[in-house]
């Protein structure tokens, strides 16, 4: 189940690579938080207990419910074109992910015969945060940064899931609390970045002196 | 190969020959209802192609052989292609081990023949045809290489009828494997039948971007075998893909009959949702669309590997 759910992880990593719409790298962060939380639920079928949803439920409720509710709150007051304006061709950049893919699943499989840890998920995780590094670094937009950055975290989440059998709840918890904080300031900012300047592309923040 | 198996080999062909038609009809029906029309009869491109049986042979004054023949390699490298593909239970005609890699190679042969004999009429138009037509196609190979191969690698198997005949549904991850195997030959059956995201079958002449402009100057025996061999391959794909979900493991010949007609019919219903609902892209997106097929037969490969 850890696999199909890895599986469907990357899957929808190559389409936030070819997609070329705002609106589609919000409702991809919401599939993808959709697959944590079932990833957290599964092993809950057979040992349940009622402290154990704590977290899937927050999960849920942070990454799927209100983190993309505020990013397209923030799409439309804003009133962000929709458009994601890449600095290099999609094409590019789906090879870019398609090769670092392939490098990633072929040293985490070396990685996997000295440890413990599941090839599939750990590669999947590892690969969203190298797609999420990406996203950062060739997207103009400071909204798709935001998303870039919530899929590299995504990615830590998922392999973070295969190699540490347990991590203290509150870490999690924690951690859930840091990115949505992270992505509320962030909305902040560019809500005060728009009064002062016009648009919301990285190449205009070169103008800000201190 | 005995009698009954050279007898049921025959009859699939025969089948795939005389259904293709009959395919593409009933798409283009379920479209017409899907957008509230009545729309043709099912057998409309059996009319069509009687029509087309009827009419004259021209051919450009500056065209040379290449124009006469290409039709016809055209046909016979889609029946032979036709002949390699299970139908059922059927054995194929031709059936051996590597046939993958022919398979592949014949439906690249009458591409390359196709495009020559656009370049040949001298038309820029059709030139412009054919330079997308070769364009795509070197996006479209390695994903059927990337797909059809990772279920070919999983079981060191070469031959069609044996990949098909291994595979089994009784795994989650397997099934998932195969489903999003089946995303990329829908891709790719898309691209390679020239259907709607990547190109309209529906508007002839200037709006048509890649095959209906490559035989924009033909008429005659000669149109009537380029789209007979146009409907052959469609249903080439369509059994491609519908043999990805066929569970081979039922040994009941009927049963598996109906099942396959079954799977058919719902994929004809899957390509008429899907150009119902979507508007042909952008040129410049096609590659990046074929890219992102060819990346989930990667991911599929990779997977593969390392699971084994």
């Amino acid at each position: 189940m850890q696999n199909v759910l890895s599986i469907i992880f990357c899957l929808s990593l190559f389409y936030l690579a070819v997609t070329s719409r705002v609106k589609t790298y919000v409702t991809v962060l919401q599939l993808q938080g959709i697959i944590l939380t079932v990833l957290l639920l599964y092993p809950l079928i057979e040992h349940f207990s009622v402290p154990a949803l704590i977290l899937p439920a927050t999960l849920f409720i942070v990454k799927v419910y209100l983190i993309p509710k505020y990013i397209k709150k923030i799409l439309l007051d804003l009133d962000i074109k929709r458009i994601i304006e890449p600095t290099i061709q999609q094409f590019s950049f789906l090879l870019l992910v398609i090769f670092t893919m392939t490098v990633i699943f072929v040293a985490s499989n070396i990685l996997s015969k000295s440890t413990g840890i599941e090839t599939i998920p750990f590669a999947s995780g590892f690969s969203a945060v190298a797609v999420g590094m990406f996203i950062i670094i060739f997207r103009k937009k400071l909204i798709i940064h935001v998303a870039g950055f919530l899929v590299l975290e995504n990615g830590i989440f998922l392999f973070g899931s295969t190699i540490a059998s347990k991590l203290p709840m509150m870490i999690e918890l924690g951690s859930l609390l840091d990115i949505f904080v992270v992505v509320f300031l962030m909305g902040i900012a560019l809500n005060k970045i728009s009064s002062t300047l016009s648009g919301f592309e990285v190449t205009a923040l070169r103008r800000l002196k201190d | 190969m005995d009698i009954n198996t050279l007898l049921q080999g025959i009859i699939a062909l025969l089948a795939i020959l005389l259904l293709a038609p009959l395919f593409a009809g009933v798409i283009n029906k379920q479209k017409a209802i899907f957008t509230g029309r009545i729309g043709a009869p099912v057998v409309q491109p059996y009319y069509e192609l009687k029509r087309l049986l009827r009419k004259e042979t021209i051919n450009a004054g500056s065209s040379s052989f290449i124009s006469d023949i290409s039709p016809a390699v055209n046909l016979i490298a889609m029946v032979v292609a036709a002949a390699m593909l299970p139908v059922g239970f059927m054995k194929p005609l031709i059936s051996f081990e590597g046939d993958i890699i022919l398979f592949a190679y014949v439906l690249g042969l009458a591409r390359f023949f196709q495009i020559l004999a656009a370049m040949d009429i001298g038309s820029s138009f059709e030139g412009m045809g054919a330079s997308r037509e070769a364009t795509f196609a070197v996006f479209a190979e390695p994903i059927f290489f990337f797909t059809i191969g990772s279920v070919a690698f999983a079981d060191n198997l070469t031959s069609i009828y044996d990949i098909y005949h291994s595979i089994k549904l009784n795994n989650v991850t397997y099934i998932v494997f195969i489903v999003v195997c089946s995303i990329s030959v829908l891709i790719l059956a898309v691209t390679e039948c020239s259907r709607m995201p990547i190109d309209d079958p529906n508007t002839h002449l200037e709006l048509t971007m890649i095959h209906e402009v490559m035989i924009l100057d033909n008429s005659g025996v000669d149109l009537f075998l380029y789209q007979y061999s146009s409907y052959v391959k469609l249903c080439i794909y369509a059994i491609v893909e519908a043999s990805l979900f066929y569970p081979f493991a039922v040994q009941n010949s009927y049963v598996a009959v109906i099942i396959f007609l079954v799977v058919i019919a719902a994929l004809a219903t899957t390509l008429a949702v899907v150009e119902t609902v979507t508007a042909r892209f952008k040129l410049k997106f096609v590659p990046q669309y074929l890219l992102f097929a060819t990346a989930i037969g990667v991911l599929n490969l990779l997977i593969y590997t390392f699971t084994k």
